[in-house]
């Protein structure tokens, strides 16, 4: 892409093109990215992708617009700016449609890695190969892969506007994640784990195959159990499907517009003490660190939850200015198509002082719950009940893992489980733009037979 | 789109590390959308899209390239990333290019390009007040207008020279009611491969009437019992459970990973006597329609039941020459960023003979489920979750209380083998499928139909 304008060029030539009286943003990002998947000890797909957009924000009289292109030349970044304006003139307008001003960002070159962006193919294809024989190497029940993959993205983002923003960053990121079949008889079971960094050789895929392995091996022979009241543990891969709803509800566009469960609760009691929230767009550890959000407002830490007490919300500039206070660096866009809006960065559950083998021993007889399915139909975000379906073990005598679950129903609200968290573990881990560790729930109605 | 000699030169270049074929899929994609939220028509969005990708297969392993630029060496440099996957040697073979002339054309009367923006702008305003009068408890509403037009080009080395344009319209409408602290939320939003006259078929009033029906229904709603019952799924929504737990099962990549429960069993009988199902990408004007799909191939119409038994798969291009059969026409892919998959298209349980209402008389308890939230499915178990969106009880054969918060649990050939009744109204549900990160506007459909026996999850004991 050497011979493309660069992209700070192409948002300012956008900006440029503004008429008076109008406010313009233009948001610009470019990507590589290369994904691996094997299976059968042979590569199944080398997927290998360059692209390129533009997104520009009109703002007149109030009125927003939006347009985008991929890859535009120089005529077409005018023609953005010509549909952009044409589409601000229908909108209804609203005087919190406004840019946000500069402020000053601390870069973030550890987001880069020099290593990652220069890896070749060849050693991509050859830890995606690694990965599934650690995936089918453990367990003689596990001899197969649905999928096993690795990925990495190289990025760039700009952004320029009237208001006075000049900001670009360069990231890599990168993935690899296993589906382990664990067979017996008739019965086949899956197995999933991930890892998500900014280097390749950092992941650790060796603990992903066994993970996604066990995971899958354990679920053998699962049968549905009988209806009863039990601890509950998630853990976090089960976890991270709730704090994906919670997200949703701790937006302030939620609140603002009716939608969330958390409206007018702040500085209430929403949850038990050991539940401490904090969304970090600046947390190295988490995949969602940014040096600025996607309208170029700095990143921040944000405390929602602490004491059990509601603090706060997640805004972006618009969000902010109707609630009369200050962006907390939470605009985020799924890339240049679309326009910006309030998201979480790294929303996190503060791990706790035990490990989770700790919290299994306080929840003996209690149930382990692995996956949950359903919590993005069976969930409602705005009153906060769910009923959701729900595989896992029984805890045994000392905490030791036992039979396996399967076909169970959890209904509960989120209020009440926020309520009941009884002890948080020391495992945080992070997927896509949430992070949880294993949780201590106290007891819940599992429904089975 | 791109010159003939040039996209030729590209599938040289792919083939020339060798490879069993080489394609090229070019894609251009201008969409428009109008959102309106809290009252307020927040945002029109215009786009242009544009890239190409191109794939080169070797067996059924692929290397797939794409770049959202068009010239020369763009496509060059992806004809030659796509070909690191395939290193069998001499170069392959590009046969003539020859256009193919479609066998089924889904026309748009009215093209979207040519309705000025006020207008759609004006169509979501009216979801917004339709929605608002419908009663007083109806609390907030979010409205939308979306239109797009895909203009794609597939060439082949096997000669396959393929040129569509598909327009797509949709309205969505999604309304929150609140009372008592009981806060429900309804929604609708048909969509077709057709231009703006979908819009007359489908008025705003209409669907944000149906949007906030479902709303004002679901607060007098109690909790939903739990535990084993009868379930009449109403018209349309055993579509949507027949594509998320039986559908997925029936794509053929899946079969052949060995993750799937239909694996060998073509010919059993695995369903119901009364199902019979269908995939079919050639109904008229239809959201999961096309003249060719993604791979050149035409549009078909494909059995999947027939009286019960299981007659085929959904293939793509590479499933099929593995299990060496012709291609379904089922290679889709969401853009030119991604290589082509099995997907199903409009996936329908064709209608039976039963009464509607005669069904629910002889229903003495159960439960009623008239909209359905989406689901999610274990292929390799079958086991699904779908969460009742708008649910009744059944007593005494008629249909009572709302009831909020029910999910549906179970198994796909064991909710297929229960069933006990196939009414004689049809209708269909519109949506977007997802499957290893891509969507694709599928359709779903069937008749009301009764599950003898289903697992009910609710919290009402």
């Amino acid at each position: 892409m050497a011979d493309r304008p660069d992209l700070l060029d192409l948002c300012r030539a956008a900006v440029a093109a503004a008429r008076p009286g109008e406010a313009l943003e233009a948001y610009a990002e470019e990507s590589r990215r290369t994904e691996v998947e094997v299976r059968d000890a042979e590569v199944e797909g080398l997927t290998y992708a360059a692209s390129r957009g533009l997104g520009v924000r009109v703002v007149a009289g109030g009125r927003l617009g939006y347009a985008w292109a991929s890859d535009p030349g120089p005529e077409e970044v005018l023609e953005v700016v010509a549909r952009a304006r044409e589409n601000a003139a229908v909108a209804t307008p609203d005087e919190h449609n406004v840019l946000p001003g500069p402020s000053p960002v601390a870069p973030m070159p550890e987001l880069f890695r020099a290593a990652q962006a220069g890896m070749p193919t060849e050693r991509k294809v050859a830890l995606a190969l690694d990965l599934e024989r650690a995936t089918v190497g453990l367990d003689p029940k596990v001899r197969r892969v649905e999928r096993a993959e690795v990925g990495d993205a190289v990025s760039r983002v700009a952004i320029s506007s009237t208001t006075g923003i000049l900001a670009a960053y360069e990231r890599t990121d990168c993935w690899c994640a296993a589906v382990a079949l664990a067979e017996e008889g008739e019965e086949t079971q899956t197995g999933f784990s991930f890892r998500i960094g900014r280097e390749l050789d950092e992941l650790g895929w060796e603990e992903v195959g066994r993970e996604a392995a066990s995971r899958a091996a354990r679920m053998l022979g699962a049968v549905k159990p009988p209806t009863a009241r039990l601890p509950v543990i998630l853990d976090p891969f089960a976890g991270s499907s709730f704090l994906g709803v919670l997200a949703g509800a701790l937006s302030a566009e939620s609140v603002l517009k009716g939608r969330s469960l958390f409206a007018g609760l702040v500085g209430e009691r929403v949850a038990s003490e050991p539940f401490v929230l904090v969304d970090d767009g600046r947390l190295l550890a988490g995949p969602a660190v940014a040096p600025f959000d996607d309208e170029g407002v700095p990143t921040s830490r944000t405390e929602l939850v602490t004491g059990g007490v509601l603090r706060g919300f997640l805004h972006d500039t618009y969000t902010a200015h109707r609630a009369g206070t200050v962006s907390t660096g939470n605009a985020r866009r799924a890339g240049y198509r679309s326009t910006p809006a309030v998201g979480a960065t790294n929303l996190h559950l503060l791990p706790g002082p035990e490990p989770p083998e700790r919290l299994l021993v306080r929840a003996e007889g209690g149930v382990l719950i692995q996956d949950v399915s359903g919590v993005h139909s069976g969930a409602n975000p705005v009153s906060g009940e769910f009923s959701v379906g729900a595989t896992g073990l029984r805890i045994g005598k000392g905490g030791e893992l036992a039979e396996p679950l399967r076909e169970m129903t959890v209904a509960s609200t989120l209020p009440e489980i926020l309520r009941a968290v009884v002890a948080v573990a020391d495992d945080l881990r992070f997927f896509a733009s949430v992070g949880i560790p294993t949780v201590l729930v106290g007891e819940m109605t599992l429904g089975g037979r | 789109m791109l010159d003939r000699s040039l996209v030729e030169e590209v599938l040289r270049a792919a083939l020339a590390r060798g490879g069993s074929f080489a394609e090229l899929f070019e894609e251009e994609r201008t969409s428009f959308q109008v959102r309106l939220d809290d009252g307020r028509i927040e945002e029109l969005t215009t786009g242009l899209d544009r890239g190409a990708g191109v794939r080169v297969a070797r067996g059924t392993s692929y290397g797939y390239a794409f770049s959202n630029r068009l010239d020369r060496a763009a496509l060059l440099e992806a004809a030659a990333a796509a070909s690191a996957a395939a290193r069998d040697g001499g170069p392959g073979t590009v046969v003539d290019l020859r256009a193919q002339e479609p066998a089924v054309f889904h026309r748009a009367r009215r093209p979207a390009s040519g309705v000025a923006a006020s207008e759609k702008a004006a169509w979501v305003r009216e979801m917004d007040e339709v929605a608002r009068q419908a009663g007083a408890e109806v609390r907030q509403v979010v409205a939308v207008y979306a239109d797009s037009l895909q203009r794609i080009l597939l060439a082949a080395s096997d000669g396959r020279w393929v040129e569509e344009e598909r327009p797509r319209v949709r309205l969505l409408c999604q309304v929150t009611a609140a009372r008592d602290g009981v806060i429900q939320v309804g929604f609708h939003g048909p969509a077709g491969l057709a231009g703006a006259e979908f819009v007359e078929a489908h008025p705003p009033a209409e669907v944000a009437r149906e949007a906030a029906r479902q709303a004002l229904a679901m607060l007098d709603s109690r909790p939903a019992p739990a535990g084993e019952l009868p379930v009449v799924l109403g018209p349309g929504t055993g579509g949507v459970l027949f594509h998320e737990a039986c559908g997925h099962g029936l794509e053929a990549d899946h079969v052949q990973k060995g993750i799937s429960i239909y694996g060998g069993r073509v010919g059993e009988r695995l369903a119901s006597p009364l199902v019979s199902g269908v995939d079919d990408a050639t109904v008229p004007n239809a959201w999961g329609s096309f003249s060719f799909d993604d791979e050149g191939a035409p549009a078909r119409r494909t059995v999947l039941f027939a009286e019960g038994v299981l007659r085929g798969f959904l293939y793509d291009r590479l499933r099929a020459e593995e299990d060496g059969v012709p291609s379904t026409g089922n290679g889709r892919r969401q853009s030119y960023a991604h290589p082509p998959l099995p997907r199903m298209t409009n996936s329908y349980i064709l209608p039976g003979t039963s009464r509607h209402d005669d069904v629910v008389a002889d229903t003495p308890r159960g439960l009623y489920v008239r909209a359905i939230g989406g689901g999610q499915v274990n292929p390799a178990t079958g086991d699904f979750v779908f969460g009742v969106s708008e649910g009744y009880l059944i007593e005494g054969g008629r249909i009572t209380a709302a009831v909020r918060g029910a999910n549906l649990v179970g198994r796909g050939t064991e909710i297929l083998a229960a069933v006990d009744a196939v009414c004689d109204d049809f209708e269909t549900r519109e949506g977007i499928c997802g499957k290893d990160g891509q969507g694709v506007p599928v359709g779903n459909g069937s008749p009301t139909l009764r599950i003898a026996r289903m697992t009910v999850g609710g919290t009402g004991g």
